[in-house]
């Protein structure tokens, strides 16, 4: 909403001019300033002169020689092009010196061998249009000699405002005032509804077929009208509103419009069909053409106007061509109709046709305005269009609206807001916004007009009483609640996240749209897919179900702009058709983990890189944030779809599945047009931070340890882990066991597995036998599975 | 050794035992310092201490030959040789720590690094810059006596609009704001929420007052990604109910949370808004960071002195109703804020685009 200081001044004397107190007035309002935009003069040395002569030049066809009285002893000669004015004519008169809108100076020249001292201005020349066709005629009466801006309302400041949805009101200068009033305290001023009108009654009858749709139609017919170009004042204070101007029947609706905010629309009236109108839905396979030309395919969801030759407009929307005004119309008919808010936001959407009139209607004008709209276009009509009002207005009421009552108890004021707002200060504060106010012992009576429509509830009225308080005069303070805190799992989340970090690995956040190849990547049948019904694109219109297909994007991206080494995790949910455990209404919607690298990573060296990202490195780093939780993932082959089938690990934590770490596989490498290895694991986040595993204290043994290693060879096909394992069931003084090689001799293909023990005692140093027997038990244990020892270091 | 024994004379022992001392052919330590001097380095010092006292030495010979001596003399002999010894030995300590002194200079000399450049590097990670925000403005509220909630992403319409007083013709509703899903029974139109506000209804049915809750989150809305707008961002909520919680209650909180989050001299204020779920409503701006309001050509905030930081409101009394609660019982406030935003007046970033684009260029810019 944009906001003219001297347009305002038509309804409320301000008692500050200075933009930054108005601001803040705005502001605390609650009608955001956003922008402030100050209109200054924008020129020098332009007066208002009377053509006295016009006659043609004798050397040139396209120039005529004028002379203009600015109130000087000798009228100026000047030369002029437009040829849209006779003698008698007012117009803007630049004189020789003047200096216009972008530094452009007016001298005095010989064209063609004849004197021309000035300029006569075209609107565009003073920067107050895009008419540069023909110069500025003015009324009649403007004051000659005078300077041009002594007519128009400059300087100005222009406040754009940001009206919230609930205030449908403020979308108007009046409501604009109307709530300065109140912020200041000052008195308002309503516009001029007065009217003057011929007796008769209207020839046209209107009816509402769709009364769910329309609650009001208002019409009035101004006859024989001169239909032009709006005065220099309607087309400054249009412009400055950010309204075209276009004809002055169509002006007077959108002056109306912006200064009462009831829209309105003008027909023709000697091109409605049978002389009737009527408001009804449209039927699906109707269409119209609208005045911007395009023709609208209308459903069973539009309403429209129509006459007997069917829809001539929709309703709110767009008015129709055929009953459009134009340069032959001479009887009008001005329409102040009001329909129902949403059928006006559905029908605006559905045709993207949203205009200043359907953003109005949609949030809700006051049902009650349209006759008082309605007579103040005529008024305005007539008054810069010429024709004669007919004195019958038609007023066709469907639906009735009255001012709401609302009682509000001090005490809920007060419970709210602070002590100091008793029910005095309340009913001081609301009346200034024009509330009827009753005091009724410890509450309020309060009548609120129907243009008010945010108002229904105690609840409002408190938040309007805050408002009118202004909101910089609460003071602050705490509440005392009760102690705040992360959950457990919350706390292992943040741990477990930190892990991550320290690992070396940056977090990524990705939209979780994805196509169908991308849901496909990591599954063999893809199902349970939840799909949004209206994406932003159609080829990403699926939730994820897998957070790899975001990290390899983010993996190639990367490269591609030149990182070598790429190393990121994310957490998010992933999505299922199918019931979520903590409420059956909704979608599955688990918490994952994922990681990918690629590229070095690791600790490095001066002439030594990290090593290359692999399989490996999503094992280890898997491992590693295991550990780091206190938990004990269990490893095993696997071959998950999208995984390198013989470099990946299902992983298990309590002998439950919770995903897979290892190496993506080549062929969906290339399907993400990646050409290096690609570290990769994916595993669900809950299981991991749910619980804190318990931890009872291992008392350290003060007797000394014994090491030893045992190498063996062993089937290629035997799990390293499960050696490990078996080895060390046979021991009861095993402290500690580590795999420190694993090879595979690259001609006989022979493997050997070479394993560091420790043992220790709590309670005694250990004997000879007793090392040697475990020794056996260690030897022993590994042959049961097929390994045999190989040497001893 | 006998024989010796048998030869021992009975006459003019001082004499004798003069003869014997003479006869000792005992190094002048004296004369051997000069030497000892000239030693180099361990090597030739080790040398030095072989040749003078080592088995070869002349003071390992006259030692063994005190065996041979009367037992009269062997006592006076043995007493110089000891003392010549222990003399030399501690020269040749003293010599040892010069010359160790002298070496171990020259090895920290030569094994210099260059200290100035990475010889080893470990690898560094991050968390998001979302994520730090996240956990910051949950920290600062967890101090205030929050506790963190979260709840589901694909949400219930009934809980992201209706439970919130949204009106059924509201325009948030409309599929060209929000995002639906295909899912479930036709009664429980499902969708992508829109904020994190639902989670303030799903907690409350859960939950009796009083409730102090931070949420933060993913919200989705039908935007194209451009410098301001994501289809996914991060909201953080806060809903604070009780039996007496008044709207400077709600002004307090969020001053100290802008305190700790912008820094002590930040001052906020509380401007009239509107939202569906809260009333009266309002928008908090926060004093600007850059020129605390003393700079009218500020980029950061306009000339104005103030940025929009969040919106906040009272509780409106239909979400009490719709989650059971009395609203005559119970008043609360609620505020949400944009995650992004925070970060972005926080740390100048220009577009949100960075925030979803997970281009290292940016995330290495904000270790944490
Ligand atoms: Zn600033």
């Amino acid at each position: 909403m944009r906001v003219s200081l001297q347009w305002l001044n038509e309804y409320i004397d301000l008692p500050t001019r200075d933009p930054i107190e108005l601001r803040r007035a705005f502001d605390m309002l609650g009608h955001a300033v956003e922008s402030i935009e100050v209109l200054d003069v924008d020129w020098t040395s332009v007066l208002i002169g009377k053509v006295l002569t016009v006659e043609a030049h004798p050397d040139a066809d396209k120039v005529r020689v004028t002379t203009v009285d600015v109130g000087t002893d000798e009228p100026y000669q000047i030369i002029c092009g437009a040829w849209n004015f006779d003698a008698g004519a007012v117009v803007p008169v630049a004189l020789p010196g003047a200096v216009l809108p972008g530094g452009f100076e007016i001298g005095s020249r010989k064209i063609r061998g004849v004197e021309s001292s000035g300029m006569i201005c075209s609107e565009h020349e003073l920067g107050l249009g895009e008419d540069a066709a023909g110069i500025l005629v003015l009324d009649d009466g403007a004051p000659v000699g005078k300077p041009f801006e002594s007519i128009l309302e400059l300087p100005d400041v222009v406040f754009e405002l940001e009206i919230t949805n609930n205030r449908p009101d403020v979308m108007s200068m009046v409501g604009v005032a109307r709530e300065l009033a109140a912020w200041f305290d000052v008195d308002f001023r309503e516009p001029d509804f007065s009217l003057e009108t011929v007796p008769g009654k209207p020839e046209l009858t209107v009816s509402i077929s769709a009364p769910d749709g329309c609650n009001r139609f208002t019409a009035r017919e101004v006859r024989g009208i001169t239909l032009g170009k709006s005065p220099l004042w309607v087309r400054e204070r249009l412009r400055k509103a950010g309204v075209r101007a276009i004809s002055n029947a169509v002006d007077v609706t959108n002056y109306v419009m912006m200064e009462l905010g009831h829209p309105l629309h003008a027909f023709d009236l000697d091109t409605i069909a049978g002389g009737t109108l009527d408001v009804r839905w449209a039927s699906a396979g109707e269409s119209l053409e609208t005045l911007d030309g395009s023709v609208r395919h209308l459903t069973a969801e539009d309403l429209v106007i129509v006459d007997t030759d069917g829809p001539t407009s929709m309703a709110a929307i767009m008015g129709g061509a055929r009953s459009e005004v134009n340069d032959a119309t001479v009887n009008v008919l001005m329409e102040a109709a009001h329909w129902n808010p949403p059928t006006v936001m559905y029908s605006s959407r559905r045709h993207d046709l949203q205009s200043e009139a359907s953003k109005r209607f949609e949030r809700g004008v006051d049902p009650n305005l349209s006759p008082r709209a309605n007579d103040r276009a005529c008024r305005l009509l007539a008054e810069i269009g010429g024709g004669e009002i007919v004195e019958t207005q038609i007023d066709i009421v469907a639906n009735a609206f009255s001012p709401v009552s609302v009682n509000l108890a001090e005490s809920d004021v007060q419970r709210l807001l602070g002590d100091r707002f008793d029910a005095a200060m309340s009913a001081a504060l609301l009346r200034r916004v024009h509330l009827g106010v009753t005091a009724a012992g410890g509450s309020l009576d309060v009548t609120v007009p129907t243009y008010r429509p945010d108002i229904t509830r105690p609840a409002d009225l408190i938040e309007e009483i805050a408002r009118l308080a202004d909101f910089d005069t609460f003071g602050e303070t705490l509440p005392t609640g009760p102690a705040g805190g992360l959950s457990s799992a919350q706390g292992r989340t943040r741990t477990f996240l930190a892990t991550l970090r320290g690992l070396g690995l940056h977090q990524a956040v990705n939209l979780p749209f994805v196509s169908a190849a991308e849901l496909a990547a990591f599954s063999d049948v893809v199902t349970q897919v939840v799909t949004v019904r209206n994406p932003l694109r159609d080829d990403q219109s699926k939730l994820r179900q897998s957070l790899l297909p975001g990290l390899l994007r983010n993996i190639r991206e990367n490269r591609n702009r030149g990182a070598g080494a790429v190393g990121l995790f994310e957490t998010g949910r992933v999505f299922y058709a199918r019931p979520w455990q903590d409420d059956e209404r909704v979608p599955d919607q688990p918490e994952r983990l994922a990681v990918a690298v690629a590229g070095p990573f690791g600790v490095a060296e001066l002439g030594s890189p990290a090593r290359d990202a692999d399989g490996v490195t999503a094992l280890a780093l898997l491992t590693a944030v295991a550990r780091q939780m206190g938990l004990n993932l269990v490893r095993n082959a696997a071959q998950p779809p999208g995984y390198h089938p013989t470099r990946t690990a299902s992983l298990e934590l309590e002998g439950a599945p919770i995903g897979f770490a290892g190496e993506l596989h080549p062929d969906t490498a290339a399907g993400f047009e990646i050409d290096v290895r690609v570290a990769i694991a994916e595993i669900e986040l809950a299981p991991i931070v749910a619980t804190r595993p318990p931890i009872e204290m291992v008392p350290i043994s003060t007797y000394p340890h014994v090491d030893f290693d045992l190498s063996f060879e062993i089937p290629r096909s035997l799990a390293g882990s499960d050696l490990v394992e078996a080895t060390s069931k046979a021991s009861r003084l095993l402290e500690k066991v580590e795999v420190f090689d694993d090879f595979v001799h690259p001609e006989s293909g022979e493997r050997s597995i070479a394993i560091s023990y420790r043992l220790r005692a709590s309670d005694r140093t250990l004997s000879r036998d007793e090392i040697e027997a475990e020794r056996t038990g260690f030897v022993n244990a590994a042959a049961s599975l097929g390994a045999r020892l190989r040497g001893e270091s | 050794m006998s024989e010796e024994n048998t030869q021992e004379p009975p006459i003019d022992l001082d004499a004798k035992l003069d003869e014997m001392l003479l006869e000792l052919r005992l190094p002048d330590v004296a004369d051997l310092s000069g030497e000892l001097e000239r030693v180099a380095n361990s090597a030739e010092l080790a040398e030095f201490e072989r040749r003078h006292l080592g088995p070869d030495s002349a003071i390992a010979g006259e030692k063994r030959r005190l065996g041979q001596m009367a037992n009269e003399h062997r006592r006076e002999a043995g007493r110089r040789i000891n003392e010549v010894s222990r003399e030399l030995q501690g020269r040749i300590s003293v010599r040892r720590a010069e010359i160790e002194t002298q070496e171990q200079a020259g090895r920290i000399a030569a094994e210099g690094i260059d200290v100035t450049l990475d010889h080893q590097r470990f690898p560094v990670g991050g968390l998001h810059l979302i994520q730090q925000v996240i956990d910051e403005v949950s920290d600062i509220f967890i101090g205030l006596g929050y506790k963190v909630a979260d709840g589901p992403e694909a949400e219930l319409a009934w809980y992201n609009f209706d439970a919130l007083n949204t009106p059924t013709d509201h325009p948030g509703r409309l599929e060209s704001d929000t995002m639906y899903l295909d899912y479930g029974r036709p009664e429980d139109e499902m969708l992508l929420r829109a904020h994190t506000s639902p989670v303030q209804a799903r907690y409350m049915e859960q939950h009796d007052p009083p409730v102090y809750i931070v949420v933060p989150g993913k919200c989705y809305r039908n935007d194209t990604v451009d410098a301001s707008h994501l289809p996914v961002f991060y909201q953080i909520e806060g809903l604070a109910v009780d039996s007496n919680i008044q709207f400077s209650d709600l002004k307090g909180t969020l001053a100290e949370f802008a305190r700790q989050f912008f820094g002590p001299r930040t001052r906020v204020r509380l401007r009239p808004h509107y939202f569906p779920f809260t009333e009266p409503s309002a928008e908090m701006d926060a004093s600007c960071p850059s020129c605390d309001g003393k700079d009218s050509t500020c980029r950061l905030c306009g000339g104005t002195g103030w940025l929009e930081m969040l919106g906040c409101g009272m509780v409106d009394p239909n979400v009490f109703a719709a989650v059971g609660y009395d609203p005559a019982r119970v008043t609360g406030f609620a505020f949400g804020a944009g995650v992004e935003r925070l970060a972005m007046v926080r740390y100048g970033i220009d577009s949100m685009r960075h925030f979803i684009d997970n281009d290292f260029r940016f995330l290495e810019q904000f270790p944490g």
